[in-house]
């Protein structure tokens, strides 16, 4: 999926008296200017709608079913006991849907996390250090900006895997969940790490980081205690976006066939239907569940994630 | 009424307008003066409320002259003379007033009726330094499309044209196909000029057109458009910050404070016998280049806050002068006899004497070159002489 | 376009190029079934060892000479051979998958850039106008669908449920000896539903990083000039505003093309279209790296040469660059 952000912006929010942000006051305004946009509280409440799903799976479908708990017919249409019919083993979709919620969050979340510490940090120590540090790492993102890394992944997961095994596993994580989460990471963070860099370098000007160095702060904690700050609003809302971006990924890559499957993710599923020849049979009650529930977190994270960028960086729109 | 009720046209502005090589516009009277605002108020609408960047604007402005606008940025000054062909931002709407070019009100038009007056009656000099110029169109072009679109013309005869423009504001027919950042500054500004002669006008506004320059090249355009201005009858409107090119350029000068006129009338008058506190104080924060002037008066203070304007005169908060009234009611607009009027409670009347005369700041005689008969003036406060006094 | 700017364009892709090969090399010595890899092979004799090693030339030095050997071999065309298809040359196997994603990923994008240029810039130029509340809503929705999300109810409805369109496939069996224009037709039937998915896909994020830079583009002093020489809104539009607004998407639609390839690989796979996607998928089944890692090959070399064009583009484009 295609950041929507162009990976070189103009120097952001220039303008904006970035150095007020910090006061708990705008904080607040900020988050009321978020939820005064339709698409920000449609968004908002689409992504509460599916945090709850992920959070109590169990208390509105009870258990994953598998294989063995199965209790449907094959691919049995929706009616009779099952709100969205049954796949090929009968397992209800309803059932893997929301569970699949989970699963696809846990791993967008995961996945986010993972860009936007190292994105935030590259970001923040190319723009603050400047110089040989500051080419160095842009000529590595413009790199990874060029290099298609969900093609990469595609060769990289299955490599990975037999070295160390699929059930190998990492603080209690399955590696099949690792890979992906990695992949998703190496894909996204360029941007991030480019965006805060043009910010951070815009903050970089203002007089209060000059007053810090006279004073006689190090470098890194006037990363800490005077860039990160005013950068962090930026991180939020890139984290958002990146978010919409994770879990479209995993939905790619698990379609592929890159998924664990004894985690259905939405793409898990989706994968499952393909391979069940579900969209020639015409089961579109095994495709429709999953796909909605991909499309609209991935629209919601949008939505949210544009309504934080807008309103951090109000491109003079009221001009005509 | 409180613009100037000279004699509409005079025969200097029929032969101006006997120049022209368009008609005048359909629905003109050519009895009627060139241009007229009157009590113009422009709104802006912020998030936090609704802002009067303009309020209660009057001037007039003849054929063949040339009005300068001065005061600090954002004192609405710009924003005065774009309301004119209403190039606002889209949050920005005229709220009340009129605009008579030739007689029509302008205010009331609708946005395709208003594009016939854009440009080939009103056109505008942007500063070069900006973004005016389309970065990725020849120079040929951006000055021959309104002669295209604009006049109708063919393609061939608006490049023709285009190049005598180019030729007539000092650029070489040869650089029509030059890309706006292959010229210097002086160059684009040039072009800019060249592209608002295109339409033959009838005004041209010059919204800081020599700002961003440096000194020579900012000379070199300021005598170009005077020339032009001698040459081709325009009128002109000069909006700067810069008081010595309205010393030097224009006939009239019309000081604005915090979206309102405080004094206007002949350069000649206001410059060396300001009456508004406010001119006075713009005029000694001046440097004066013929006076060996060490010691530059700053004006204490920042304009209001535009949502929260103070209720009375608004300079009143920077103001040495204020007395209590100057807090609390606005002040009129007298006209005195020597063709200014200011807006001040020091001159409730044209017949009142200034009540500050002793302890007025000595007022610098002279900026950039006076206009004849500038020193006639006594210095400090000219005498009042009866004129009619503002509603 | 000066010479320096295309050279340091062509200089930067050629880095890049060079990057991609080691980073491809290092793959091939870390793949399963990798020459060091049988090595460890702990029932081989310490001699048939030593010969493999000398025969597959892994006596000599890692860098250069492996690599240069690598290398020299990737450049005439020698991509190792293909485990799934019994031992043909990777390239060949790649040659026979190319076309028919070139013709689906090739004629998406060209409808997805007249199509998403023309709503996005519409839609930014109109702010909050019918176009965009419509347009950027049904733009936000496609961007947020993967490719095969958007293919798989096409099946479903277009192909599945009204006939109208084969649902799988590039061709139908024993075509071969039909008259041309049977053929081209039955090709044409099988390619409407795939070419809509990957359209559809594209068209939703071209006109909203349009919308975007047409509503920077807006602001512009450039903008207000035109205005000021009261020229309509229509011509301002396509003569000012977006001839600038187009520079910056240049850029972008050349850098997407990664992200493309790949979602085309899933809309391939819904389709069983016989191109890059499908070979990925049995190759991946197969576990037949050599062919995986050709196809990165291709596909990361693609879309160096698509930037160094998008490059190339724009400095057409924009004459401060090309002068």
């Amino acid at each position: 999926m295609t950041p929507l952000v162009a990976p070189d912006p103009l120097p952001p929010v220039a303008a904006a008296p970035a150095g007020a942000r910090r006061r708990p006051g705008r904080a607040r305004t900020f988050v009321g200017q978020v939820l005064a946009r339709n698409d920000g509280r449609i968004g908002l409440l689409i992504l509460i709608a599916f945090a709850v799903l992920a959070a109590f799976p169990d208390l509105f479908v009870g258990r994953l079913e598998t294989a063995t708990t199965a209790t449907g017919r094959s691919l049995q249409p929706p009616g009779g006991g099952y709100l969205f019919g049954t796949d090929e083993l009968g397992r209800d979709v309803l059932n893997m849907t929301v569970h699949g919620a989970r699963i696809s969050m846990a791993i967008g979340l995961m996945a986010t996390m993972i860009t936007v510490v190292f994105g935030a940090l590259l970001g923040i120590i190319a723009g603050y250090v400047g110089g040989r540090t500051d080419t160095v790492i842009m000529r590595i993102s413009d790199f990874f900006l060029v290099l298609p890394t969900i093609v990469l992944a595609i060769i990289l997961a299955p490599v990975i895997l037999d070295i160390v095994g699929a059930d190998a596993e990492l603080f209690g994580i399955r590696a099949t969940m690792i890979v992906i989460v990695v992949v998703i990471g190496l894909t996204s963070w360029a941007t991030t790490a480019r965006i805060i860099r043009s910010q951070v370098l815009s903050i970089k000007m203002r007089m209060f980081v000059d007053r810090a160095r006279v004073i006689g702060s190090g470098p890194g904690r006037i990363m800490r205690r005077h860039v990160l700050p005013n950068v962090i609003n930026l991180i939020v809302a890139q984290a958002v976006l990146t978010f919409a971006i994770a879990v479209f990924t995993e939905t790619t890559l698990a379609f592929i066939g890159l998924g664990d499957p004894f985690a259905p993710s939405w793409g898990q599923i989706l994968n499952a239907a393909q391979s069940a020849g579900a969209p020639g049979l015409g089961a579109w009650w095994y495709i429709a569940p999953p796909a909605v529930c991909v499309v609209l977190v991935v629209l919601a994270f949008t939505l949210v994630g544009n309504a934080l960028d807008d309103v951090l960086n109000p491109k003079s729109g009221a001009r005509r | 009424m409180t613009v100037d009720p000279r004699d509409p046209v005079g025969s200097a502005a029929a032969e101006i307008r006997g120049r022209r090589q368009w008609p005048l516009p359909k629905l003109a009277d050519p009895k009627a003066p060139l241009l007229v605002v009157d009590d113009l108020t422009v709104r802006f609408r912020m998030p936090a409320g609704s802002v009067k960047a303009v309020d209660g604007v009057s001037f007039r402005l003849d054929d063949g002259e040339a009005l300068g606008i001065a005061g600090e940025s954002g004192c609405g000054k710009t924003t005065t003379a774009l309301s004119l062909v209403r190039l606002l931002p889209a949050n920005g709407r005229i709220k009340s007033g009129k605009v008579e070019l030739f007689g029509i009100d302008l205010v009331p038009k609708t946005e395709s009726q208003l594009a016939r007056y854009r440009w080939r009656e009103i056109s505008i000099v942007f500063q070069g330094a900006m973004n005016a110029l389309n970065p990725v169109q020849r120079i040929g072009d951006q000055v021959g499309e309104p002669i295209e679109i604009r006049l109708g013309q063919s393609r061939e005869s608006a490049r023709k044209r285009a190049g005598e423009l180019l030729e007539l504001v000092g650029i070489p027919r040869k650089r029509a196909d030059a890309y706006p950042h292959e010229l210097s500054g002086g160059m684009r500004q040039r072009a800019i000029i060249a592209m608002a002669l295109a339409c033959d006008p009838a005004i041209v506004i010059g919204d800081e057109p020599t700002t961003a320059l440096d000194v020579m090249v900012q000379a070199q355009i300021l005598q170009l458009l005077e020339q032009l201005r001698h040459d081709l009858g325009l009128s002109l409107m000069l909006i700067t910050h810069d008081l010595s090119v309205i010393a030097e350029t224009c006939d009239r000068v019309m000081v604005m404070y915090a979206g309102r006129v405080a004094e206007e009338g002949p350069v000649s008058r206001v410059f060396t016998a300001p009456r508004h506190p406010y001119t006075r104080k713009l005029l000694s924060s001046f440097p004066n280049i013929h006076a060996d002037r060490r010691t530059l008066d700053v004006i204490a203070g920042a304009l209001p806050d535009p949502r929260n304007p103070p209720p009375g005169c608004r300079f009143a908060p920077r103001c040495s002068f204020a007395m209590d009234v100057c807090r609390e009611v606005v002040p009129p607009e007298v006209r005195f006899a020597d063709g200014v009027r200011v807006a001040c409670h020091l001159f409730p009347t044209a017949d009142t004497a200034p009540l500050v005369q002793a302890s007025g700041p000595s007022v610098p005689l002279s900026i950039g070159r006076p206009a004849d008969g500038a020193h006639e003036a006594a210095p400090g406060m000219p005498a009042p002489v009866t004129g009619d006094r503002a509603p | 376009m000066s010479a320096r700017y295309l050279g340091r364009k062509v200089v930067q892709a050629f880095v890049t190029v060079c990057a991609i090969l080691v980073l491809n090399f290092l793959m091939f010595r870390m793949m399963p079934g990798s020459p060091d890899r049988v090595i460890k092979n702990p029932n081989l004799t310490e001699e048939t060892r030593a010969a493999l090693r000398a025969r597959w030339g892994l006596d000599q030095p890692l860098v250069p000479d492996q690599l240069v050997a690598y290398v020299k071999a990737t450049v005439t065309g020698d991509l190792g051979y293909s485990i799934f298809y019994r031992g043909q040359p990777v390239t060949d196997v790649l040659a026979a998958s190319v076309g028919p994603t070139v013709l689906l990923v090739g004629l998406a994008e060209v409808f997805a850039i007249i199509g998403g240029l023309a709503i996005g810039a519409y839609a930014g130029w109109r702010r909050g106008g019918k176009v965009d509340s419509i347009g950027t809503g049904a733009s936000l929705v496609l961007y947020s669908m993967p490719y095969f999300v958007i293919g798989m109810p096409l099946i479903i409805v277009f192909a599945a449920g009204l006939g109208w369109f084969p649902t799988s496939g590039m061709t139908t069996p024993g075509m071969s000896d039909k008259p041309i224009v049977a053929q081209a037709w039955d090709l044409g039937s099988h390619l409407v539903l795939p070419l809509v998915a990957v359209t559809l896909g594209l068209l939703g994020s071209y006109s909203i990083l349009m919308r975007s830079s047409i509503i920077d583009t807006r602001s512009e002093d450039y903008i207000t000039t035109a205005r000021a020489k009261g020229l309509r809104d229509g011509r301002i539009l396509r003569h000012h505003a977006f001839p600038n607004a187009l520079l910056p998407m240049v850029t972008l639609i050349a850098i997407n093309l990664g992200y493309v390839i790949a979602g085309a690989i899933t809309a391939e796979i819904v389709f069983s279209w016989p191109g890059l996607g499908t070979l990925t998928i049995h190759a991946l089944s197969a576990r037949d790296y050599p062919v995986l890692q050709g196809i990165f090959l291709l596909v990361a070399v693609s879309v160096v040469i698509a930037n160094l064009i998008a490059d190339i583009v724009y400095g057409y484009l924009d004459p401060r660059v090309r002068a």
